[in-house]
């Protein structure tokens, strides 16, 4: 479902974010992507979006050579593909419903698919009565599912999470990665970036660990 | 999907442009300060057209006789007038008529007149040449009735016009580079309105391409924006000009007391066609905003 093939990226004369990375993800995996903070997981998970190119080599993801892809493909890649951004990425000054149903009207849903889909997710996500806030007025916990809620609306192939459980405590942490499984077990690929190794221990998930850009 | 496309972009434009309203309401000031230069230009251009057009139609010549003709000399200059086809005598003015004329036009100011000694007016004819004349012959007949004892002088419409015309070259040249000049003007204004609307937005438009959103979908409203815009400018313009123009016509008529200027406003078809292109301009402006936004 994902290939990388020998991708390289750098940013400007900086040391490369990623150096000679091939790796495959199969369909339904759920793949974590460990390393120190700098190695490179977040440049991957956006590659594998297309928010960023790679310098050299190339990406298929079902598929289709992410090198050379056009507008229309690139938003019909993003809608088959969730990302959840380490900073949420939330319009502050839009409400929590308006904020997942931007993911719906970006496809010209009607209101009334879009009004039942935003219901719908927010309570799977256990945030039901929550539509008419603003992020700001929402707990770390609370902004991060209501990220994950916009990331899965589409029902996409593939989910890509980036540090999900950054700076949540204990307990949320469980609580997030028991949704991250939930929407596994839906038949989504699931890709997690993390360097919290306590998220790793006795996980009999696959682990790709980067270290200052490499596969180790 | 087209349908749900253009709600969509309304309401965000709407909602944009009421939530910046101070940044719109100067940039659609500057806009109709634009607009109306343009369109006063073309009111007062296109008002010299039609009146030139109008004489250009209608030739009327006036023959004036040295001192009081008798019915004599009247005779013998309508004879020499009716040798050639395609002129018609409308009437005989004799000095008192004239002088009549002139008390009637002055109205309560005609006591100005008591203090003249004698009648300075002169006695003439007036004619009209039908058109299709062959151009030079008001000319000839000019200077062939200025030949005779009895005239003293023959002036006709057409000197006036063609003088005019002569000068509308040139009016019209500065009019078009005057207009161009607006016109990149009010393009300019548009393009940085649109540039502001998109840098206090760039977070949005960041979120709607990262979930999925096409390049036409984020455009969208700020085209519509921009078009908006543009008829605002255009509209706002145009409703000056008509006050302007109404207070103006009365004032004229007030000051002067005979309505003999027929000042036109723009026809129905032209108020649409400004309309239109101020809607042209508005939308090519956030066109060329968002084509130095969007590299991808
Ligand atoms: N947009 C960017 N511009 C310049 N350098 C960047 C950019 N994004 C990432 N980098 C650099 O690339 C390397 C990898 O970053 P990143 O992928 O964010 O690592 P991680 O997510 O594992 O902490 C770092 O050295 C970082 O400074
Ligand atoms: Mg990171």
């Amino acid at each position: 479902m994902i290939q990388f093939f020998h991708v390289y990226k750098s940013f400007g004369s900086e040391n490369p974010a990623l150096i000679d990375v091939s790796l495959t993800i199969e369909k339904g995996e759920f793949v974590f992507v460990t390393g120190p903070s700098g190695a490179g997981k977040t440049t991957l998970l956006k590659i594998i979006f297309c928010a960023e190119r790679p310098t050299s080599g190339y990406v298929l993801v079902n598929g289709r050579n992410l090198t050379r892809i056009k507008d229309k493909e690139l938003s019909l890649l993003r809608r088959r593909t969730g990302m959840v951004f380490q900073d949420f990425k939330l319009l502050p000054n839009r409400t929590v419903f308006e904020n997942v149903a931007l993911a719906l009207e970006i496809m010209g849903a009607p209101f009334s698919v879009i009004r039942k889909r935003v219901h719908q997710t927010l309570k799977y996500l256990d945030l039901g009565g929550k539509e008419d806030y603003r992020p700001p007025q929402l707990s770390g916990g609370e902004q991060q599912r209501v990220a994950i809620a916009r990331a899965i609306i589409n029902s996409p192939l593939i989910l890509l999470a980036d540090e999900p459980t950054g700076n949540l405590d204990q307990d949320l942490t469980v609580e997030i990665m028991a949704l991250l499984k939930r929407i596994h077990i839906r038949g989504t690929t699931v890709i997690v970036a993390t360097h919290n190794q306590e998220l790793l221990k006795g996980t009999r998930r696959r682990v790709v660990t980067l270290n200052k850009g490499r596969v180790a | 999907m087209r349908g749900t496309l253009l709600r969509y972009s309304m309401r965000r434009a709407l909602a944009n442009m009421s939530e910046n309203r101070l940044v719109h309401l100067i940039g659609i000031g500057t806009m109709a300060i634009a607009f109306l230069i343009f369109d006063a230009f073309l009111l007062v251009f296109l008002n010299i057209n039609y009146w030139i057009e109008e004489q250009g139609s209608s030739l009327t010549m006036s023959i004036y006789f040295t001192g009081d003709p008798d019915k004599a000399a009247v005779e013998t200059v309508s004879k020499e007038l009716l040798q050639y086809p395609g002129v018609t005598i409308n009437e005989f003015i004799s000095k008192s008529d004239a002088m009549e004329n002139l008390k009637r036009r002055l109205g309560d100011k005609a006591g100005l007149l008591d203090g003249l000694e004698g009648n300075p007016l002169p006695a003439s004819l007036e004619i009209t040449l039908s058109k299709g004349k062959i151009e030079d012959f008001p000319k000839q007949l000019k200077a062939r009735l200025e030949m005779l004892e009895a005239v003293d002088e023959v002036q006709y419409s057409h000197e006036w016009v063609e003088k005019i015309q002569a000068v509308m070259g040139a009016v019209k040249l500065i009019g078009i580079i005057f207009g161009g000049l607006l016109f990149l003007a009010a393009l300019f204004i548009i393009i940085n309105t649109i540039k502001l609307a998109i840098y206090s937005r760039h977070d949005e438009v960041e979120i709607l391409k990262l979930v999925g959103a096409t390049n036409r979908f984020v455009k969208a409203p700020f085209l519509i924006e921009g078009s908006i815009q543009g008829f605002l400018g255009g509209v706002t313009a145009i409703v000056i000009l008509l006050l302007g123009y109404l207070v103006a016509i009365t004032r004229i008529d007030l000051r002067i007391g005979f309505a003999s200027f027929d000042i036109v406003f723009l026809s129905p078809q032209f108020i649409l066609l400004l309309l239109l292109m101020s809607i042209i301009v508005g939308f090519l402006g956030s066109m060329i905003s968002l084509s130095r936004f969007f590299r991808i």
